[in-house]
């Protein structure tokens, strides 16, 4: 295609500046919008893959090798081996990608608060390592997170404190089944309350120190069951896992997983999201062909005297095919470039300030089972936008081609006489 | 098909341990993967109520659970507390062993329960046994698929018990041994359990002393005694 072709082709799309700016403005408008849609459905992303591992799980997380998924408390990553944890937690955190990490014990048990009784999580953190890795502490709404200073204190979930009928300062009795088998049995208070919008967690969870849980399960202190990683950059989590692994397999035996392998259901959901987005765009492709086509249509036939004088001063019918696909390209090119500056703002908007669901109510707002707050924040997804800005332009040359097709085959000596 | 002799032989063994009610001190190892403890209790029993505390060791002396019916209690010394266990929570296995309170004093309703027929008759393990296969009748609500019961045929007391689930898969096993006059009756005081899926856990029980149909206040199984 030359430059003259071109060059003819965009002075002819301003021939008609009229309709050319509202096939611009429809364009463009759609590309915008599809950015939109693309930043808000990566903010979903991102929020659910956050929820999913910046509350309790985290990104990469170390087992002793037969741990997972049945979760037996004897199954400790040190212990009787004479395994060095601490070493282990030093080669983690000596590698540049890893942002921080911190050591937790699990178990299950009972929880009485003298009338009422639940069945529970326990979860055990160093109170000053674990808010690096995960945020649970960020989502305390009554009293305080846990602290080295107050060992057998425990932050509940807001749910579980209604359903047992405690408040902060209550005291409660944990029983469970310690490693040995005996009855682990101690009276703790509760120091916090969280609340996350997340039922499994609000409704079943009691967070205490690493310590306290260790010896309420009567575990040694170089005992812990897991090791939860956060990195700099959640993206590397499946590299850095299988790195990790690689790295750290010998002594301790350990077993890496990333989120997705942790959380299959985490990794099949954003891959649903991608999937929606993929279809949005599809349908808005499809109502772009026919505006387009509508547009190119219109154009011929209103300049079928001028095509036909064209092809009868010797303009070739590929010529003239070339020249309509040129008008649609530079047609596409210009309500692109208008759609971007239109969409930038927006998606700048979104990322800093969110969309506002909840209005001033400031309630926990789900969507699809993800907590996103009353403020649902967009991520830039910059693949997507490239990816609508080419499909558009592809759409754009497709629905040009039948009217340029049509163009091709007049009659010079019919079309010229056509007013 | 059921033969009057197995069912004989069957229903007196399920009867060892049964009575109105029973008074016993038991002495529990319990082994697994993590090592293994001793413990000792007393355990009374009278119809469907339950008493079991804990003497020793020293950390767990005075942990009491009392069972009436389906509802299960324990006190814990430890922070002064009587906690009752969620229903749900009353199937899990008992102090980290593989019995269940069911199994040291509830009567066997074997012969209620179960079609019995001899499977077997000849030395299993160097002792001459009656093997008698319990399978469950059509109407009957039981956990097991089948039940193998080895008898001895030198004093008609149980030598080995297999628990099956619905495949035939072994789920669990008892072994009795060390046959003793106690209590006025003769009974096997050693008893093993082992759980198959899980090759280093076990579970020995051995009777220490055992008195059947004393009287026993019905106050020994009220929650205010359980914090004596």
């Amino acid at each position: 295609m030359s430059t003259q072709l071109l060059q003819l082709a965009w002075r002819n799309l301003w021939r008609n500046p009229r309709r050319t700016f509202i096939t611009m403005a429809a364009i463009a408008l759609g590309y915008a919008m599809l950015m939109f849609v693309a930043c808000l459905m990566a903010g979903l992303r991102w929020q659910m893959i956050e929820n999913g591992t910046r509350l309790v799980l985290s990104q990469i997380q170390v087992h002793a090798p037969g741990y997972y998924p049945n979760r037996s408390i004897q199954k400790t990553i040190g212990g009787q081996k004479g395994t060095d944890v601490g070493a282990l937690l030093t080669a983690i955190g000596a590698d540049s990608r890893v942002y921080a990490s911190a050591p937790r014990v699990y178990g299950y048990g009972l929880v009485n608060s003298g009338h009422r009784s639940a069945g529970v999580e326990l979860l055990g953190v160093v109170p000053h390592q674990e808010p690096k890795v995960t945020v649970l502490n960020t989502q305390i709404v009554k009293g305080n997170y846990l602290s080295d200073r107050v060992p057998m204190g425990v932050v509940v979930g807001d749910k579980l404190a209604s359903t047992i009928g405690v408040q902060l300062g209550s005291q409660i009795v944990l029983l469970t089944q310690a490693a040995d088998g005996s009855m682990g049995n101690d009276l703790y208070s509760i120091v916090g309350v969280f609340h996350t919008g997340l039922d499994a967690l609000d409704r079943s969870v009691v967070l205490m120190s690493l310590s306290s849980l260790q010896k309420l399960l009567n575990l040694a202190p170089g005992r812990i069951h897991e090791v939860g990683i956060r990195l700099d950059q959640i993206a590397d989590a499946s590299a850095e896992a299988a790195a990790l692994q690689a790295r750290l397999a010998k002594t301790p035996p350990v077993q890496v997983m990333d989120w997705e392998e942790l959380v299959p259901e985490l990794s099949d959901y954003v891959q649903f999201n991608r999937s929606i987005t993929f279809v949005l765009f599809f349908i808005f492709f499809l109502l772009a062909v026919i505006g387009i086509m509508n547009t190119m249509l219109m154009a011929v036939f209103e300049r079928t005297r001028e095509l036909g004088m064209l092809m009868a001063l010797g303009m070739r019918p590929f010529q003239v095919i070339g020249l309509i696909l040129a008008e649609a390209a530079a047609l596409a090119g210009a309500s692109l470039v208008l759609g971007a500056a239109i969409g930038a703002p927006l998606l700048w908007y979104l990322q800093v300030h969110g969309l506002d669901l909840g209005g001033a109510t400031g309630e926990v707002v789900s969507l699809a089972g993800v907590v996103v707050g009353h403020l649902w924040y967009g991520r830039q997804d910059f693949p997507a936008y490239y990816e609508a800005a080419a499909g558009l332009a592809v759409t754009a040359l497709v629905s040009a081609f039948y009217p340029a097709w049509r163009a091709a085959h007049f009659r010079p000596t019919e079309a010229i006489r056509k007013v | 098909m059921d033969d009057p002799r197995a069912q004989e032989i069957v229903g007196q063994a399920a009867r060892l341990f049964s009575s109105n009610s029973s008074i016993a001190t038991v002495k529990m190892q319990v082994s697994n993967e993590d090592g293994q403890r001793n413990l000792t209790m007393k355990i009374w029993s009278l119809g469907e109520k339950v008493l079991v505390r804990i003497d020793g060791p020293q950390d767990q002396a005075g942990t009491a659970i009392l069972k009436v019916g389906r509802d299960i209690w324990y006190y814990l010394p430890k922070t002064r507390r009587t906690v009752k266990l969620p229903t749900s929570m009353t199937m899990t296995p008992w102090m980290g062993s593989a019995f269940t309170i069911d199994d040291l004093v509830k009567e066997s309703f074997l012969t209620r329960d179960y079609s019995i027929a001899t499977s077997f008759e000849g030395k299993r393990r160097g002792v001459a046994v009656y093997e008698y296969t319990l399978t469950p009748k059509p109407e009957a609500v039981v956990v097991w698929g089948k039940i193998v019961l080895q008898i001895r045929q030198v004093n008609q007391m149980p030598a080995w018990q297999g628990y099956y689930d619905e495949d035939g898969k072994l789920v669990r096993e008892l072994t009795f041994a060390d046959y003793k006059k106690m209590g006025a009756r003769l009974i096997p005081t050693h008893l093993v359990m082992r759980v198959a899926d899980k090759p280093g856990e076990q579970t020995t029980v051995v009777y220490e002393d055992i008195s059947f149909d004393v009287p026993i206040g019905a106050e020994t199984f009220s929650l205010p005694n359980l914090t004596q």
